[in-house]
């Protein structure tokens, strides 16, 4: 940083159009591999997080084992078989029986290799993690109306009485607290445009129509402050809607949310039914 | 049944080279518009690169011409129109008329033996319709509010009056339909022109695989460019009618209203055949290449043109999985996971086709080839990058981040631009009379080649990372700011590539007025596009040729030791 | 033309109009009307109020050569004309500033378009506050009818350019309203162009209204004894300001009575520690909104958490709401210690879970104070 500050007063320098920009994305480059790099997405924080790792992983290797097989079975040829005086390509329509029985068993292996493998252990995730959403009856279940806009997430907790659409419904903007290793389950829905809630660290990522109401689902297995962000492009400020997601320990957490609640009620205007936004729960 | 059909050559220059029915003009006439917009689409993404490496510095050159009030930086609503409009011209203005349209109408007649398309008026409406969406989308970048800013997919509601009430996003649309429009009537044309004006003797599996490329292209948009000409009506009337297909009534319960999911499932059932639109005349002429300058046979011609067909049916099952973050249910979204899985097969059998063309061959690698094999490079890396897109469990995180614009641009992009740069290569002797400098191609081929590799290669990483895309500025996010290391290397590589293309343009131009003058066959290849004199005749076959053999018999031993080809028009000595 | 049937065309486009007149209206919710027929183009310029001569004197002194004296103008009154031929100034009488500035029908077309472009889907597309975004939106947006801004740290009737530029460029924290990345230039047209939303004879149209910039920040007088100030806050906030009768009190009932050097036995309002609702002036649908003034220990605040911007903000006041002007009424001393005060719960308390439960706890589960 004491590097950069030396270089700030020639900042008006680089304002000049032709001077400046060539150097400023030096400067910017500078800049930017200075700072902390990051080249994953992080540890995942939600309890099917790594579902995704091992996936994507497996998926890493068995691509990369398929891409070297075409890359030698390309440079071969072109440094073994340049055309030269005296050399001749060797003859083959590929019709023989002998060249058709690779063909079907090379193309066997793939489906079970590339494809069958993936989709066994997808299917699986999917029945067990992703389409698996908790029973909102259930006490444990934490839920959460989601409602987007241009550009800003609004949250809808039900606060201590466990209902929506009373007094003391936890409303806040841009950031959503929830307990740590009980599933959160989502109802969303948009007021505008199609949005979609991507909570990176949990891996988990949903589009919000806007005239119907999707479902999403994790259990954060981690403490700490997370990020909300807008992956469905929503318009110009589509970069920056972004919020706060923070996972807190049951003991904590329901302090929070006694706290919350009450304030909630401090701050409800029962007359003013215009801002009472809340749905029926929705499976 | 081709010797009727002859027009006389016409005699105005209106009519010669601007409002032409000749094929080989129309061809030229594409070439042209879509290498001009590629260009265009090209400095749109340049400018992407420099804001997202340096967010919010005015853009050099350009940039106090395009933006004086923000002192030429691109501001947040500047940037969605660059990345609308760099998509929407790249694929529909810039690739559609450069890759279907000028070779489609290059090839088509001259590789089948026949004097002209089938439907001649019809091939000129297809052009000047294409060049009216063109000026359609030209005008709506200096309309009041400029133009639209809803990405190239145009997903309502963001695309209706809710995300914005200027015209841009009106003129998009129309744009798309006239286009379109051009795209059936190339697509039917195309189509009519392969089943009916075959030569004598040129039967299917005789025929060039650069024709079996456009002609399953030209059935993929004949089939279902319609859909997404609909959907784009549909879009017009929300927006100038006050409609509601896809605005729903209330926010919170759907109501009667429309429904905005309507169009993304209108727009997918388009939008991914237009995926194997795009790639299918590249793969087509790949085949071709591969066997022209390895000097061997196609390998496994039939399976070869039978994966193609498998792919253009299993492309029109599959585009659901477009859409497995909107709400799609468990059983469609498994099914459609299912589907987009078969395709690496087929997909496959082409891969090992292609490269059981070259083994034992004798390569020739000039740059027509080098495109070529780098199509098998790109599109493998592209197309293996799919898996994980394809797998719900990886597509859910990696949805919309750059791990997609990097997929999406290696496969259909930069294979479609590599597949055209090699047949602009190929071709450019026999469309201009000139040979294009075989040296500049090298350069051309290798700085170009790199640098893509590099920028979408990068592209993964950040994706995987959880870099969203269509993001204005990344570094306002307070998780994404260690990622910004990632966005300067790939612009600086992105430059490179930018600039790589200037080569392209020197050397086309250069060598189109000054290059050396063509011999009638410069490639030894046997297709009956070869078998005429340079420069074409308006009416290209003096008599209509008789073809005796198929395209590719290159080496084969009964030719005897001095030659390894033969015209398709000649016998093979028993 | 043959195969062109005529009549078949016109039943074609009869039938469009048909679909054009049977679009749905939805004009009971002004929040979703059909934005058809919108206007981008501003035919009349406006006559608008700026700071007023003393402002202009100054920056006359700051720019020479900015402005130049037109004698004509204004059927022989007589103005100045800036540089950018943006702002004329007339003097009626002596030394008497009437309508201070002219906003161009071009540079209000410019300031229309990047209004409707970035800020309609909240402020809606007449600038009136009702976007299709803002509805159920609390706090409420501003309708620019109103003329009436929170948190432009301005005590005159109206921001000054300047001001509104700063709350545009920091945006509001915890609310839709973002910091925008647009430039200068946009963001004056802009300005100009919500400034002549003002109803005739209101606002920036109406003669009598004063406009200013956010009020100065004086040097701190607690600068290196930041606890004397703190405990001063405290006192302040307790005692003189009364902050607690909105805001939560950070004391228990035993140590307000000591503050307040009231009797023994005195009672005060219940919920002490929390805040109390208060009426606003800013109204939805025909109906006054309520707003919550802040917990300092819990939500965030909107204009700033900085000494700096807490002491604007607390001399200035927020208009249009229970939040009154502390410019005057108490020393620029205490308004310093209660910048610091309100500093200090923040810094201490706010997103400091364990340390604030420990803190609002003691002070509830103390005395009469539950």
């Amino acid at each position: 940083m004491s590097m950069l500050k030396t270089l700030l007063p020639s900042f008006a320098l680089l304002r000049s159009r032709w001077l400046g920009c060539p150097l400023a994305l030096m400067l910017t480059s500078t800049w930017a591999l200075a700072q902390d790099k990051r080249w994953g997405p992080g540890e995942p924080a939600s309890d099917y997080g790594d579902r995704f790792y091992d996936l994507f992983w497996l998926i890493t290797i068995l691509v990369s084992v398929a891409f070297a097989l075409v890359v030698v079975l390309l440079v071969i040829p072109v440094l073994r078989d340049r055309a030269r005086p005296g050399h001749r390509a060797s003859f083959d329509h590929g019709k023989s029986l002998h060249d058709k029985r690779l063909t079907a068993i090379i193309s066997i292996v793939t489906f079970i290799v590339l494809d069958a493998w993936v989709l066994v252990i997808a299917m699986k995730d999917l029945r067990e993690a992703y389409w698996a959403i908790p029973d909102a009856k259930d006490p444990q279940t934490y839920r959460v109306e989601v409602l987007a806009q241009q550009w800003a997430w609004n949250f809808r907790a039900t606060g201590v009485d466990g209902e929506f659409g009373t007094a003391d419904d936890i409303l806040t903007i841009n950031e959503l607290v929830v307990p740590l290793n009980r599933p959160v389950s989502f109802n969303m829905t948009s007021k505008d445009v199609i949005h979609a809630l991507f909570l990176p660290e949990m891996r988990l990522k949903r589009d919000v129509n806007p005239g119907a109401i999707n479902e999403a689902w994790f259990k954060p297995i981690k403490e700490g402050d997370f990020t909300i962000l807008c992956a469905e492009l929503c318009g110009f400020a589509h970069y920056q809607m972004y919020g706060k997601l923070v996972v807190l320990e049951q003991g904590q957490f329901n302090e929070w949310e006694a706290e919350a609640s009450r304030l909630a009620s401090t701050a409800f205007d029962a007359d003013d039914t215009e801002a009472h936004w809340a749905w029926d729960w929705q499976e | 049944m081709s010797s009727d059909h002859i027009h006389p050559e016409p005699t105005t220059f209106l009519r010669k080279h601007v409002f032409s029915t000749d094929h080989k003009v129309i061809a030229k006439q594409f070439l042209w518009f879509g290498l001009i917009w590629l260009g265009i689409g090209g400095i749109m993404a340049m400018m992407l690169r420099w804001q997202l490496a340096n967010p919010g510095v005015p853009v050099p050159l350009l940039g106090g011409l395009l933006f004086p009030r923000t002192g030429g930086v691109i501001d947040p609503a500047s940037y969605n129109t660059l990345f609308t409009m760099h998509g929407t011209i790249m694929i529909f203005l810039g690739l559609t008329p450069a890759m279907i349209g000028a070779l489609g109408n290059w090839c088509i007649p001259l590789m089948i033996g026949a004097r002209d398309m089938i439907f001649p008026t019809l091939n000129m409406l297809s052009f000047w319709a294409m060049f009216a969406g063109g000026a359609v989308g030209f005008y709506s970048l200096f309309v009041p509010l400029g133009a639209t800013e809803a990405g190239w997919t145009g997903y309502p509601t963001l695309s209706t009056t809710v995300g914005g009430v200027g015209q841009g996003e009106t003129l998009w649309a129309i744009a798309v339909f006239l286009i379109g429009a051009s795209s059936i009537m190339g697509g039917i044309n195309y189509i009519t022109t392969v089943i009916r004006l075959r030569a004598p003797g040129m039967s299917w599996m005789r025929l060039p695989l650069t024709v079996w490329g456009l002609f399953l292209t030209s059935i993929l948009n004949v089939l279902f460019v319609p859909v997404i000409g609909s959907a784009m009506i549909l879009l017009v009337l929300d927006r100038v009618f006050g409609t509601s297909f896809y605005v729903p009534a209330s926010i919170m319960s759907g109501g009667t209203g429309g429904d905005p999911i309507l169009y993304q499932h209108l727009f997918w059932i388009f939008g991914h055949p237009e995926v194997y639109i795009l790639i299918l005349p590249a793969w087509g002429v790949v085949c071709d290449l591969l066997s022209f300058f390895a000097r061997k046979p196609a390998f496994g011609y039939r399976t070869s043109v039978g994966s193609m067909v498998v792919i253009t049916v299993l492309s029109a099952v599959v585009y659901g999985h477009h859409m497995f973050t909107t709400g799609l249910s468990a059983m469609l979204g498994e099914s459609f996971m299912l589907l987009t899985m078969i395709i690496s097969v087929p997909a496959e059998v082409l891969f090992f086709n292609w490269l059981h063309t070259l083994w034992k061959g004798s390569l020739r690698l000039t740059t027509p080839m080098l495109f070529a094999m780098s199509v098998i490079f790109v599109f493998g890396l592209g197309g293996l990058t799919g898996i994980y897109l394809a797998t719900i469990g990886t597509d859910i995180f990696l949805h919309d981040t750059y791990f997609v614009v990097g997929h999406f641009h290696l496969t259909m992009a930069a294979s479609a631009l590599f597949g055209t740069f090699g047949a602009v290569y190929f071709w450019f002797p026999k469309m201009f009379g000139r040979m294009m400098s075989e040296k500049l191609g090298k350069w051309h081929f290798w700085l170009s080649f790199v640098p893509l590799v590099i920028v979408f290669c990068i592209m993964f990483i950040s994706g995987y990372a959880g870099m969203p895309r269509r993001y204005y500025d990344h570094t306002s996010v307070e998780y994404l700011r260690p990622l910004q290391h990632l966005n300067v290397a790939t612009s600086v590589a992105a430059f490179l590539l930018g600039a790589a293309q200037l080569i392209f343009v020197f050397n086309f131009i250069k060598s189109r007025w000054w290059g050396k003058p063509a011999p009638q066959n410069p490639w030894d290849v046997g297709t009956l596009d070869w078998t005429i004199e340079t420069p074409v005749p308006h009416y290209n076959f003096k008599t209509i040729p008789v073809v005796q053999c198929g395209p590719h018999e290159f080496s084969n031993p009964v030719l005897g030791p001095d030659t390894d080809w033969i015209y398709q028009t000649e016998k093979l000595p028993d | 033309m043959r195969g062109i049937s005529w009549q078949g065309l016109a039943v074609a486009f009869g039938a469009l109009g048909l679909l054009t007149s049977l679009q749905t209206s939805d004009d009971d919710n002004p929040h979703a009307r059909a934005p058809r027929g919108v206007s981008l183009v501003v035919t009349e310029g406006a006559y608008l109020r700026a700071p007023g001569a003393d402002w202009f004197a100054e920056r006359a002194k700051a720019e020479p050569g900015r402005f130049t004296h037109d004698a004509t103008l204004a059927g022989g009154i007589g103005g100045w004309v800036d540089a950018k031929g943006e702002y004329w100034f007339v003097e009626m009488e002596e030394g008497e500033w009437v309508y201070n500035q002219w906003a161009s029908p071009e540079r209000l077309t410019a300031g229309r378009r990047d209004f409707v472009q970035f800020c309609s889907s909240c402020h809606g597309l007449e600038g009136d506050g009702y976007g299709r975004s803002a509805q159920h939106l609390r706090p409420t947006p501003r309708s620019f009818q109103q003329n009436k801004f929170k948190f432009t740290k301005v005590i005159a009737d109206l921001p000054s350019d300047e001001a509104l530029l700063a709350v545009i460029r920091r945006g509001l924290a915890g609310t839709p309203m973002l910091p925008w990345d647009l430039s200068d230039v946009q963001l004056l047209d802009i300005i100009q162009y919500i400034k002549s939303l003002s109803p005739e004879e209101s606002g920036w149209r109406d003669v009598y209204s004063q406009v200013g910039d956010a009020i100065e920040v004086t040097e701190d007088p607690w600068v290196d004894i930041k606890e004397r100030a703190i405990v001063r806050g405290r006192e302040v906030y307790h005692g003189a300001a009364s902050c607690h009768l909105c805001h939560p009190g950070y004391v228990t009932n035993e140590e307000l009575r000591v503050i307040r050097k009231d009797p023994e036995g005195t009672t005060y309002r219940e919920n002490l520690t929390y805040p109390a609702l208060k009426d606003s002036e800013y109204e939805v649908l025909g109906r006054a909104t309520k707003v919550m003034p802040p917990d300092f220990t819990w939500h965030q605040l909107r204009a700033g958490i900085t000494t700096a911007d807490l002491f604007q903000t607390i001399a200035s006041g927020i208009k249009g709401t229970a939040m009154p002007q502390w410019k005057g009424a108490l020393p620029d001393e205490d308004l310093w210690a209660l910048a610091h005060y309100v500093e200090d719960l923040i810094v201490s308390y706010k997103d400091q879970r364990p340390e604030r439960s420990a803190f609002m706890g003691g002070l509830r589960t103390s005395g009469d104070n539950r």
